[in-house]
């Protein structure tokens, strides 16, 4: 992906269906080996779980000096991985709401590899107010 | 395990993690852009947060029941047919101990075969359900 210029995440202008781009990495074997060590399963196949392709591809365009706190995933596992192969990222914005007042917004990637066989595709749920979120924890605070 | 013979109310097998910093740094250090979070940096966790420790990610618990789903389908139908959808409910920090467990609660016919529906719950030390969703695979 050529390095373009971040823009500034303004939640009010994010628009549904607006791609994030796209970008390419190679999966090395060290990087498997580390995913496993970090949950301690030695048989995980998808540690693209942990390169996080949504929240890549947003940060790859946009700025986010607000954060957001990860309310939930959706992932569908078609291909595991194989080191030593490209894997291709695409992510858009699948939806922004408010729930509550509070206003989330839903990031997508697809991954493919460099054989044209899907990978893998995930949903976060992010909500854009992260400190209700810690008043919740924290009522006391 | 790649049966229609699955049954309604089948637990699947449970996985038991130790979740630590070093985990936690562990699993962010596998992203591909170096970028600072409240997974990785304590005052940002504050800043954001409120909270004096960093949180673990979400996608940590999606690996973990993955694992449990894996185990009960086996790889070779969960890791070309699974999905796993889980709504995090309370933080996953250092010391936390987080349990997954699921029983099958449905399944229905489509083109591919019959998909099974399995009910999620991760929860840590204190019983406090942290996340809780379904997985699903087909069979």
């Amino acid at each position: 992906m050529a390095e373009q210029p971040l823009k500034i995440l303004d939640y009010d202008k994010l628009e549904i269906g607006e791609e994030l781009g796209s970008y390419e990495y190679v999966l090395t074997q060290e990087m498997l080996d580390n995913y496993r060590q970090s949950i301690d399963d030695p048989d995980a196949a998808f540690p693209t779980l942990a390169v996080k392709h949504d929240g890549t591809a947003l940060n790859m365009v946009y700025n986010d000096t607000t954060g957001g706190v990860n309310a939930g995933n959706e992932v569908e596992f078609f291909n595991p991985p194989v080191p030593g192969k490209k894997i291709f990222v695409k992510g858009r914005i699948a939806d922004k709401y408010l729930r509550r007042d509070k206003p989330y917004l839903v990031i997508e990637a697809t991954a493919v590899d460099e054989d044209g066989n899907l990978l893998e595709r995930l949903k976060t749920y992010q909500m854009k107010k992260p400190d209700e979120v810690g008043k919740k924890w924290h009522p006391q605070a | 395990m790649a049966s229609t013979s699955i049954e309604i109310g089948a637990e699947i097998p449970s996985v038991t993690k130790s979740v630590t910093t070093a985990s936690i740094l562990q699993f962010e250090s596998c992203a591909i852009i170096d970028r600072e979070n409240i997974h990785n940096n304590e005052e940002l966790a504050k800043e954001r947060l409120g909270t004096t420790y960093t949180l673990a990610s979400g996608r940590m618990s999606i690996a973990f029941a993955s694992e449990s789903m894996r185990k009960f389908f086996g790889p070779d139908v969960f890791h070309h047919t699974g999905s796993v959808n889980l709504k995090f409910l309370r933080p996953v920090k250092n010391g936390d101990t987080i349990t997954v467990t699921g029983k099958v609660s449905s399944q229905r016919q489509v083109e591919q075969g019959t998909e099974i529906v399995v009910e999620l719950l991760c929860e840590n030390q204190n019983k406090d359900r942290t996340a809780a969703g379904i997985g699903t695979a087909i069979v």
